[in-house]
């Protein structure tokens, strides 16, 4: 099956969904099979708050970061998909979330969703790609799918409200 | 909110649109959508080809391709500044490409353009509706920009489609 046939079913079962946590753990798996990465995190802006959060999802426990902390913070202050292929180098990189979980980060991914109004409402986060470091391809990816759901996060994001 | 309902039903028309396998079965759909929630009589979807730098549009039925300029009126205006324009007196707005009016004998009243922009930011189309009673207003801008938006991921991976079955048709 085509990557692009893949996306296109996967468009379909999200737009049958109306709960936020079904809605963010579809988007999250998608996110991995398509770049084939082991672990996702969906990051959701709390402008009000100040803060990114995420649910609990993959295994992983609820995340929460200041909008200004670590590589994902760093996204949303750049406005910028960042790869950072050796982390434990990285000053941004937030070591302590690893010792927390027990995970080892070898690698990230991030891109930046933007809603209509062009304001950033969330961050996706990849880690650990199965082979290889992640590259401008998975980055084209990332962000063709970052859009690609964009509409529909911004569409539930008001519903909660 | 005026389109406050509109929002919270918006999920269904995105069902209905990504069962279209196709952008000559989606723009149908999204031009019928956006001109019964909005209230304007007609309504076009512009497809911008950066390949080519060609502007086209179908005609109602969808299938029928015209090729128009890019470069000259409130559609290519939107395409230059990147963003909606609302225009209640066309005739007086040295933009507007009267010939059009002219040619179809359809008398323009009123305009409302969005651009549609895809995951790089690059603009892939313009959404025009044409005609709406007393006018346009910015709330109408503001859900014709959010519809933009939310219809772009169809668009894109459709031109993705179109590509990916060009390249392995050759």
């Amino acid at each position: 099956m085509s990557k692009f046939k893949q996306i296109a079913d996967f468009g379909q079962k999200l737009m049958a969904l109306e709960d936020m946590d079904d809605v963010l753990k579809l988007i999250s798996q998608e996110a991995k099979t398509l770049i084939d990465a082991q672990r996702c995190s969906i990051f959701i802006v709390d402008k009000e708050n100040q803060i990114l959060w995420t649910k609990l999802s993959d295994g992983i426990s609820r995340i929460v970061v200041s909008l200004d902390n670590g590589i994902v913070g760093d996204t949303y202050q750049k406005q910028k998909p960042q790869i950072v292929n050796s982390p434990y180098t990285d000053d941004r990189f937030l070591h302590s979330i690893d010792k927390k979980s027990g995970f080892e980060t070898k690698n990230i991914i991030t891109v930046p969703i933007f809603d209509s109004a062009r304001n950033i409402i969330g961050v996706i986060e990849l880690l650990n790609k199965a082979r290889f470091d992640f590259d401008e391809k998975d980055l084209s990816s990332l962000t063709f799918f970052a859009n690609y759901v964009s509409g529909s996060l911004e569409l539930i994001l008001m519903g909660e409200k | 909110m005026k389109y406050a309902d509109t929002y919270s039903k918006l999920a269904d028309f995105g069902r209905e649109l990504l069962n279209k396998k196709s952008l000559v079965e989606g723009l149908p759909l999204i031009s019928k959508y956006v001109k019964d929630v909005i209230h304007a009589d007609r309504c076009s979807i512009f497809i911008y080809d950066t390949q080519d730098k060609e502007l086209w549009t179908t005609i109602a039925d969808g299938i029928e391709k015209i090729v128009v300029s890019s470069e000259s009126g409130l559609v290519g205006h939107t395409i230059e500044v990147k963003k909606p324009i609302i225009e209640n007196n066309p005739y007086d707005n040295p933009l507007f490409l009267k010939e059009i009016d002219i040619q179809t004998g359809y008398k323009t009243k009123n305009i409302v353009t969005a651009p549609i922009f895809d995951s790089q930011r690059k603009i892939i189309g313009v959404l025009e509706l044409l005609n709406k009673e007393d006018g346009f207003d910015n709330e109408d801008v503001k859900f014709m920009i959010f519809f933009a938006h939310y219809i772009s991921g169809f668009l894109e991976l459709t031109n993705l489609y179109m590509l990916e079955n060009i390249k392995s048709d050759a």
